[in-house]
């Protein structure tokens, strides 16, 4: 997990291209207002999913953030899109969903949309710029199958589910077993430490 | 099925470790600067938002039987999207409360409209007196709409 962003923490987001997506013009101002004080001199801005497939195809971005209830096209079927024909240079890059409800129907489309996070409306610039320095910082692998394109969704990874022998080649069991071997000694723990003065 | 793993190449990680920069602190305070500019264009899309909820889906509206779920869902969206100057008085989490019903009354083809009514009438109970309400009764209010939004009649 990458680590959390500090207020001290220096960023730097001046040559960033970040193309922002709502429907909702107040929304969309708000948004704008807070990804350009972040210092994005790139902005882009979108009121429909047909205005940012058009920017998708035109230019390279480094970062989305959209909406998720949209009429017509919403945010999910975007980023589902911009996954598999988003082009080589778009494709693959950070994406945060907002959404201030998630309707019963759209929680599983919603996680397997392949966005990098999914953040809570109504939005705050504390959070946006602590989710943004989140994916800008995170090493997820990407996942690319029939029925998913995006980063791992099982990033915490705590094993396989009690009872289960998991589904992953690389899965271990819950039981540990017995130690093979004794022991090992406090000198023999230090030495893997090798805890060493510098000189700065 | 094939499954490929890779780690596709993050401009983002190159771009935000650059030399100069700002501070965390200082973006998220430019940014709420920049954000406070909007104040005033936020409430009125606000107040339109629920000046519009009431219109079509009030008691006092005539067609709102006529009207759909999907409808309510959208505007109690748009209340959301605008609610961070007022979300110290419970207004976004009301209207997260109105969503889940619309959703439940869109999936089940009928309005429960006194649910509806009761999330209508403490919006705007939230809109002009939420901020000043004790922290205890606006969330005991909330936790009540929550109660309703989730009803379901076959769970008794």
């Amino acid at each position: 997990m990458p680590e959390a962003l500090l207020p001290s923490a220096r960023i730097n987001l001046e040559r960033a291209t970040v193309l922002v997506l709502d429907d909702n013009g107040a929304s969309l101002d708000i948004l704008s207002q807070v990804v350009s004080g972040f210092g994005v001199k790139q902005l882009y801005r979108a009121e429909t999913v047909a205005d940012a497939q058009a920017l998708i195809r035109t230019k390279t971005f480094d970062l989305i953030v959209s909406d998720v209830q949209m009429p017509v096209t919403d945010g999910i079927e975007f980023i589902e899109w911009l996954r598999r024909e988003g082009g080589e240079t778009n494709r693959y890059i950070p994406v945060i969903l907002l959404t201030g409800h998630t309707r019963t129907s759209q929680i599983f489309k919603l996680r397997d949309a392949g966005s990098n996070y999914v953040v809570a409306k109504p939005l705050t610039p504390k959070v946006l710029l602590e989710r943004i320095f989140w994916v800008a910082r995170e090493e997820r692998q990407f996942i690319e199958c029939d029925s998913f394109i995006g980063p791992d969704r099982r990033f915490k990874h705590e094993g396989p589910p009690p009872g289960t022998d998991g589904r992953r080649k690389d899965d271990l069991p819950a039981e540990v077993g017995d130690a093979q071997t004794p022991n090992m000694s406090d000198d023999e723990i230090a030495n893997l430490m090798r805890p060493a003065k510098v000189q700065i | 099925m094939t499954v490929r793993k890779f780690r596709p190449p993050n401009r983002l990680a190159s771009l935000i470790k650059d030399k100069g920069g700002i501070l965390a602190k200082d973006a998220v305070a430019a940014a709420e600067a920049g954000v406070e500019t909007l104040r005033e264009s936020s409430m009125a899309a606000l107040d339109e938002a629920l000046g519009e909820i009431d219109r079509r889906f009030g008691k006092a509206a005539p067609d709102r039987a006529s009207e759909n779920a999907e409808a309510l869902y959208l505007l109690a969206s748009r209340v959301i999207d605008v609610s961070l100057f007022v979300s110290d008085a419970g207004i976004d989490k009301a209207a997260m409360s109105l969503c889940g019903l619309a959703d439940s009354c869109a999936a089940a083809g009928a309005w429960r409209w006194d649910a509806v009514d009761v999330h209508l009438n403490a919006m705007k109970l939230l809109r002009a007196h939420g901020a000043e309400l004790p922290g205890e009764q606006r969330d005991a209010m909330l936790q009540g709409l929550y109660q309703v939004s989730h009803y379901k009649p076959e769970e008794g």
